[in-house]
């Protein structure tokens, strides 16, 4: 056992030099989530304080209040974005296999699981790198127009790039199990990078979407993570609001921006939230252990030299 | 000597191609074997079932006292060149070689130490901090030698592990293999398209079409298919007038005569009754190619 945590350990540390190695992946898995925030802040930043100010009327609100809570709103998604779609460009497993080094760990002794782990823990920690660099960009942005984050909120942001970029990841790695091709990397990486924003709720507010959507939306865990990102984030802010506008109006404000979500007319508690999102973790990652010991089993059969 | 690869009755099918069709052989501790064959002949997709990359469809294959089902046991003990490299391009050799080495458990120091005795042995000591993907194809080849031999296995298995190398790299890699095989008993198992390198095993086997179409020591092949030739390299007409009275297989070169013998003991026969005819000469045995040529029918060269 003691072997096989070794073997794990150097494992992952092989595939994380691999990815950084690659300058070109890395600097295209940053350059994406930042040229998304330019747009962001460049075309609708403007909207959503345009609704902000519509949805309190002749109140007074002050600007670092507005500024605090479009940038954090942007920050939550696109950091919601990124957690999924850098997990699903950054991933070593497919690049082994088109370089065959799958096959020379086909001949070490290395347990398939020990491989596996080591693919996602790599994957996950390139992911949450990545993460943390547009964490700390969103950090000093919002030190520049409006910090209302507590020390509570930062450490829950913390958790909740770590369990979206693993649930991410750990889709990925399945997704990964079941091609050698670069260019079906490239395909699910620009589909993903192009849908996966307005399925989670991370461009457009859930609530300016139809019933229909939203309720498929509901049953997405995506979803969910968006919606936590966007409380860990505008909390601070809608409490500083409190102080100066009627509570019925921040509530509005708090809905209308997702920071709040209902289902079948029930609202969903951070706790049933986080919780959610644990349990999809879970669940992707027993079907990943099941999809490579099968895998496995097919590849001796099916691998031609 | 016992036996540290046994195969019977190997099967394996793609569909309809029988890539390997019931072969069984056998291989020696410490021997040097060679598997000759032409591309598709099944000797790569033989070696891919031996190290556990390809499910065998039927047959035994037992590899130092495990059968090939327990794959994890037998692993440790095998190192293995591929046809081409499947390193890590954008790693250097040392971080290639190092993670390699780690994953067959060695330690920090005993990977140092193996690491020192290759450089020595094979040159590499200006190329250890180079990525890989800046290598030329005869240092790639000596990298990949290394990692198959960094844990110490007992079995090395080389596919085709001398295409493309210049003389001096080859013979610093087979100047390697033999110490090794002297030193630490090494089983050397490769296929190749060399006939020196054929010739030099302790044992051969020729597979053609997925089956085994003859095995033996090379003398003992050349000796069973191939002619000899006998040089004669001062002669007269005298003696190219007997040879073509006697309607033998002769070709006249420059600086000498070459008579085709069925064995050596008929060239031995022609020099005995023919003492006074002949000053200078020399027996020369047929070739791998020669023996090559008469099991399948086909040359070995033309597939290279």
């Amino acid at each position: 056992m003691k072997g096989e945590v070794k073997k794990l350990f150097y494992l992952t540390e092989r595939n994380i030099k691999l990815y950084f190695k690659d300058k070109m992946t890395f600097f295209v898995s940053l350059i994406t989530p930042l040229i998304l925030l330019v747009l962001f802040i460049t075309f609708l930043k403007t909207t959503y304080e345009n609704t902000i100010l519509e949805i309190i009327g002749d109140l007074p609100l002050e600007s670092k209040l507005l500024n605090a809570f479009t940038g954090g709103w942007l920050f939550s998604s696109v950091l919601s974005v990124s957690c999924i779609t850098v997990a699903f460009c950054s991933g070593i497993m497919v690049i082994d296999k088109i370089n065959r080094a799958n096959i020379d760990f086909l001949v070490s002794p290395i347990k398939k699981s020990t491989l596996q782990l080591s693919y996602v823990i790599a994957n996950l920690f390139s992911t949450i790198i990545v993460c943390l660099i547009l964490f700390a960009i969103g950090l000093i942005y919002l030190g520049f127009v409006g910090f209302y984050l507590t020390f509570v909120d930062i450490i829950l942001i913390l958790v909740n790039i770590f369990l979206t970029s693993l649930s991410g990841t750990l889709f990925a790695n399945i997704i990964w199990s079941f091609t050698n091709s670069q260019g079906v990397v490239s395909g699910v990486c620009t589909l993903v990078s192009a849908m996966y924003g307005f399925v989670c709720g991370a461009y457009v507010p859930i609530n300016t979407m139809g019933n229909t959507m939203q309720t498929i939306i509901g049953f997405l865990p995506g979803t969910y993570s968006t919606i936590l990102f966007r409380q860990n984030f505008l909390n601070g802010v809608l409490n500083q609001m409190r102080k100066t506008l009627p509570d019925e109006l921040v509530s509005g404000i708090a809905s209308g921006f997702d920071c709040t979500f209902s289902m079948f007319n029930k609202n969903v508690s951070t706790l049933a939230m986080f919780l959610l999102m644990v349990g999809f973790v879970f669940l992707v990652f027993i079907i990943l252990m099941l999809i490579s010991t099968l895998k496995q089993k097919r590849l001796k059969h099916k691998v031609k030299n | 000597m016992e036996n540290i690869i046994e195969i019977k009755n190997l099967k394996k099918y793609f569909g309809n191609v029988k890539a390997v069709d019931d072969i069984s052989f056998s291989v020696k501790t410490g021997q040097l074997f060679a598997f000759l064959g032409l591309n598709g002949a099944g000797k790569s997709t033989t070696i891919n079932i031996l190290v556990g990359v390809l499910k065998k469809d039927d047959g035994e294959c037992v590899i130092n006292g495990n059968p090939i089902d327990q794959i994890q046991k037998i692993l440790p003990d095998i190192g293995i060149v591929f046809q081409s490299s499947i390193l890590d391009k954008k790693l250097t050799v040392y971080t290639n070689l190092k993670y390699r080495a780690l994953m067959y458990g060695l330690t920090k120091t005993e990977f140092s130490e193996r690491l020192k005795y290759f450089c020595e042995k094979l040159e590499l000591n200006d190329i250890l901090k180079k990525p890989l993907e800046k290598l030329s194809g005869g240092q790639k080849r000596k990298v990949d030698i290394v990692r198959a031999l960094i844990h110490k296995p007992k079995i090395l298995i080389l596919d085709e592990p001398t295409t493309g190398l210049d003389p001096k790299t080859r013979k610093l890699v087979w100047s390697l293999i033999t110490e090794l095989r002297k030193n630490e008993n090494l089983t050397v198992l490769l296929t190749t398209h060399y006939m020196e390198e054929a010739s030099i095993a302790d044992y051969v086997v020729i597979i053609d079409h997925g089956k085994v179409a003859t095995c033996g020591t090379p003398i003992y092949l050349k000796n069973k298919y191939a002619n000899d030739y006998l040089r004669i390299y001062k002669y007269n007409n005298k003696i190219i007038n007997l040879l073509s009275k006697s309607n033998m297989d002769f070709s006249k070169y420059k600086k000498y005569l070459e008579i085709k013998f069925k064995n050596t003991k008929c060239a031995m026969d022609f020099i005995v009754n023919n003492k006074n005819l002949i000053e200078d000469f020399e027996v020369i045995k047929g070739s791998m190619d020669d023996v090559f040529l008469a099991v399948t029918g086909k040359e070995l060269k033309e597939n290279i």
